[in-house]
C-alpha cells in the first residue's frame, strides 16, 4: 500500500504542467531521433541532457524529459525500419525483418499501429514491473557496504563486456579508458591533481558534458559519413492505418510473453534493447511459427520485438535508480545528468528523493499514453522527417550539441576538448572499441574509487575485505560467470 | 591501423599514465590507500588489455579501407574549426561557416549549404538564447542580435 501512495504522490509530480510539458516534448523529439537512422536514444539523451541543464530546469524535470526521449526513441525506431527497411535505432534492427514485408504488401499502416500498441504494452508492462521490483530492490541495496559495491560495479562492467561488442577485450579497454578519464583532476581526498597538467580548466575533472557530446554527437556524425543509405525506398502506400481486433488477439500473448523477458533482460546490467529484441523474436519463431511465415511479414513478428524492446529500456531504469549503477549507456548518460544536480543516484534515492523517483516512474505511465498517442494518428508528421537532408540535420546537430556543451561553462577549452574526444573515440569505435562501456567507466570512475578506497579504510588495508561478505562473493562469482560463459558458449557451438 | 596498433598505442598511454601517477602523494595520509593506486591499477589494466591486442589481434586492418578520408577530415576540421570560433564569431556566424562544409561533405551544393547554414545559425539562436533562456555568444552581430 505504501508503494500506492508513493505513485499516487508521483503522478502529482508527473501530472504538472511544466512536467506534463517537458514530457510531451520529450516523447516527440524522442521519436524523431529515433527514426533518424544513425541517431538512437544514447544521442538524443547526451545532446538535450546539457540543454535541460542549461535551461535551469529543475532535476525532476529534466530527468522525465530525458526520460521521455529515450523511450520515445524506441517508439520511434520502428519507423523508418517498417517503412524504409533501415532501422531507425538498434533496438529496431528486427522489427525491420517483418515490418518491410508488411508494408511492401500494402499493410504499413497496420505494421505500424501495431508495433505502436505493443511498443505501448511492453512499456505498461516494465513500468509495472518497476513499481513492484525497485523499491524491494533498493532496500536490499541499502544494507551494501563498499565492498559490496565495488563488487556490484565490477559485475556491471563484466556484463557489459561479456554481453556487448564481439570483443571482451576491446570492452574491458573502453571501460579502463572511460575509468582513467574519470581520474583527471582533483583528488578530493587527498588534495592532489592528477592528469591535469598544470592545466587550470582540468583541474575540476573532465566535464561529463563534453565526454559524452564528443563520444556520441561529434564521432557518431564523423560515422554517419560513411552511411549511404539512399532515401529512395520510403513507402509511402501504408493503407488501412488501424489494427483490427483479430491482428489485436493474434498478437497479444507473444507480446506480453515478450514484454516479460525483455524487462528481465533490460534489468540485467548490459543486455538492453537490441538483445532483448533479438531474443524475443527468435523465441516467437520458434513458439509461433508454424507456417515459416516469419520473415515474410508475420505480424507476429512486427509485434514481440518492439514489446521488448521498449519494456528492456524500461528495465534499464531499475538498475540506474535502486543502485545507482546505470547498466546502459543511454542509463549512464542519465546519471551524469543527475551528476550535474549534484544529486547521487543510489539505494537512498528512494528515501531521500521520492519525488524525483516516483515522478519519474509516474511519467513513464504518462510518457507512454502520449506517446502511444503521438504514434497511432500522427505518424504521417513523423514520416515527413525522414526527407531532412543530411546536409541540413547535420550541421544543426553539430550546432546543437555545441550549444549544449557551451551552455554548461561558457568555456572555448571545452567546446575544442570535445572536438578531439569525438575524433579519438571516431577512431576508437573504427577499431570496434564499443562505447557505452567508456561512459559507463567515466560516470562509476569517482564511485568506484571511492568505494574501494573506503573499504580498505575500513579494513586498514587488508584486501580480504573486499570478498568478506556473501553478497560480495556472490557478486564477483557472477562476474567471472559473465565474462567466462560467453566466450565458452562461442567455443561450444564452434565445436558442434 | 590494425589491433595491433590500438595495443602498442595502448601500452604507450598505460606506461606514461604509471609515470604521471607515480609521484602522486597525500601531504599527510590519513588512509591506507592514497591518491597514486587507482591510476596505477588503471594503467597495469590498460597495459594489459594492449598486450593482449598486439599478442592476440582480432580484425585486420580493413577497418579503415573503406573510410571517406577526404570528408572525414574535412569534417572534423570544420568541426574544429567551429569550436575556436564559436565564442569569437558568436553562434549564428560561426553556424553558418561550419554548415557549409559539413553540408557539402553530406552531400549538399554550396547554396543549400550556405543558406542552411544561415537559417540555423538565425533559428537556433532565436529558439535559444531568446525563447529557452540559454545564453549564447553574440560575436561582432551583438548589435544586430540584441545580445548581451
Amino acid at each position: 500500500m505504501e508503494v500506492l501512495q508513493h505513485l499516487a504522490a508521483g503522478f502529482g509530480v508527473a501530472l504538472s504542467p511544466t512536467n506534463l510539458l517537458f514530457a510531451a516534448m520529450g516523447c516527440f523529439i524522442g521519436t524523431i531521433v529515433g527514426l533518424l537512422p544513425g541517431l538512437g536514444p544514447i544521442n538524443g539523451v547526451a545532446i538535450l541532457m546539457p540543454l535541460a541543464f542549461a535551461m535551469k530546469l529543475p532535476p525532476e524535470t529534466s530527468l522525465i524529459l530525458l526520460a521521455a526521449v529515450y523511450i520515445g526513441c524506441e517508439y520511434g525506431g520502428r519507423i523508418s525500419s517498417i517503412l524504409l527497411n533501415v532501422p531507425g535505432d538498434a533496438g529496431a534492427i528486427m522489427t525491420a525483418l517483418d515490418g518491410y514485408p508488411m508494408a511492401r504488401n500494402g499493410q504499413g499502416g497496420v505494421a505500424l499501429s501495431i508495433s505502436a500498441w505493443s511498443s505501448f504494452v511492453g512499456s505498461l508492462i516494465a513500468t509495472i514491473g518497476i513499481v513492484l521490483f525497485a523499491p524491494l530492490l533498493a532496500r536490499w541495496a541499502l544494507s551494501f557496504g563498499p565492498a559490496e559495491y565495488f563488487a556490484l560495479m565490477c559485475f556491471a562492467f563484466a556484463c557489459i563486456a561479456g554481453l556487448m561488442g564481439e570483443s571482451p577485450v576491446k570492452a574491458a579497454l573502453a571501460a579502463l579508458i572511460g575509468l582513467s578519464i574519470a581520474c583527471v583532476g582533483l583528488d578530493s581526498n587527498s588534495g592532489v591533481y592528477r592528469f591535469t597538467g598544470g592545466d587550470v580548466h582540468l583541474s575540476d575533472g573532465i566535464q561529463f558534458v563534453v565526454v559524452v557530446i564528443g563520444v556520441f554527437s561529434i564521432s557518431e556524425l564523423l560515422l554517419m559519413l560513411e552511411q549511404h543509405h539512399k532515401s529512395t525506398g520510403v513507402i509511402t502506400k501504408t493503407g488501412r492505418m488501424m489494427f483490427n481486433t483479430k491482428e489485436m488477439a493474434q498478437t497479444w500473448w507473444g507480446t506480453v510473453r515478450s514484454s516479460v523477458v525483455g524487462f528481465a533482460v533490460g534489468v540485467l546490467p548490459g543486455a538492453g534493447a537490441t538483445i532483448a529484441s533479438a531474443m524475443t523474436y527468435s523465441m516467437e519463431k520458434s513458439l509461433t511459427d508454424t507456417e515459416g511465415t516469419f520473415g515474410k511479414g508475420d505480424i507476429r513478428g512486427v509485434a514481440a520485438p518492439e514489446a521488448a524492446n521498449n519494456s528492456a529500456a524500461t528495465g534499464s531504469f531499475v538498475p540506474m535508480l535502486t543502485l545507482g549503477v546505470p547498466g546502459s549507456g543511454t542509463t549512464a548518460v542519465m546519471v551524469g545528468a543527475l551528476s550535474l544536480y549534484n544529486i547521487t543516484p543510489g539505494p537512498a534515492l528512494f528515501t531521500q528523493q521520492p519525488d524525483l523517483v516516483w515522478g519519474l516512474i509516474a511519467s513513464l505511465f504518462v510518457a507512454n499514453v502520449i506517446l502511444l498517442v503521438l504514434n497511432i494518428p500522427l505518424v504521417g508528421v513523423f514520416t515527413k522527417v525522414l526527407s531532412v537532408p543530411n546536409w541540413l540535420l547535420v550541421p544543426g546537430i553539430v550546432a546543437v550539441s555545441s550549444v549544449g556543451v557551451y551552455a554548461v561553462h561558457a568555456t572555448t577549452f571545452d567546446l575544442v576538448l570535445m572536438t578531439g574526444l569525438g575524433f579519438v573515440a571516431y577512431l576508437l569505435r573504427k577499431q570496434g572499441v564499443p562505447m557505452a562501456p567508456l561512459i559507463l567507466g567515466f560516470v562509476l570512475g569517482d564511485m568506484m574509487e571511492q568505494n574501494l578506497r573506503r573499504a580498505l579504510s575500513i579494513s586498514n588495508g587488508d584486501a580480504a575485505i573486499l570478498i568478506a561478505s556473501p553478497i560480495s562473493v556472490g557478486l564477483w562469482m557472477a562476474a567471472s560467470a559473465m565474462l567466462v560463459l560467453p566466450s565458452l558458449l562461442k567455443l561450444l557451438t564452434k565445436k558442434r | 591501423m590494425s589491433d595491433r596498433l590500438l595495443g602498442a598505442v595502448c601500452v604507450v598511454v598505460s606506461v606514461a599514465m604509471a609515470w604521471a601517477a607515480q609521484d602522486y602523494a597525500a601531504a599527510i595520509s590519513y588512509e591506507p590507500v592514497g591518491p597514486r593506486a587507482f591510476p596505477l591499477l588503471l594503467a597495469s589494466g590498460l597495459s594489459l588489455c594492449g598486450l593482449w591486442l598486439m599478442l592476440r589481434p582480432t580484425a585486420g586492418a580493413k577497418a579503415f579501407s573503406a573510410v571517406p578520408w577526404q570528408s572525414t577530415g574535412l569534417c572534423a576540421a570544420a568541426v574544429l574549426i567551429y569550436a575556436v570560433l564559436f565564442q569569437w564569431l558568436g553562434f549564428s556566424l560561426a553556424t553558418a561557416l561550419m554548415a557549409l562544409p559539413v553540408g557539402m561533405a553530406f552531400g549538399g551544393n554550396w547554396k543549400q549549404s550556405l543558406t542552411g547554414g544561415i537559417a540555423l545559425g538565425l533559428v537556433m539562436y532565436l529558439l535559444f538564447d531568446k525563447l529557452l533562456d540559454v545564453v549564447l555568444p553574440t560575436g561582432p552581430l551583438s548589435a544586430v542580435l540584441g545580445g548581451s
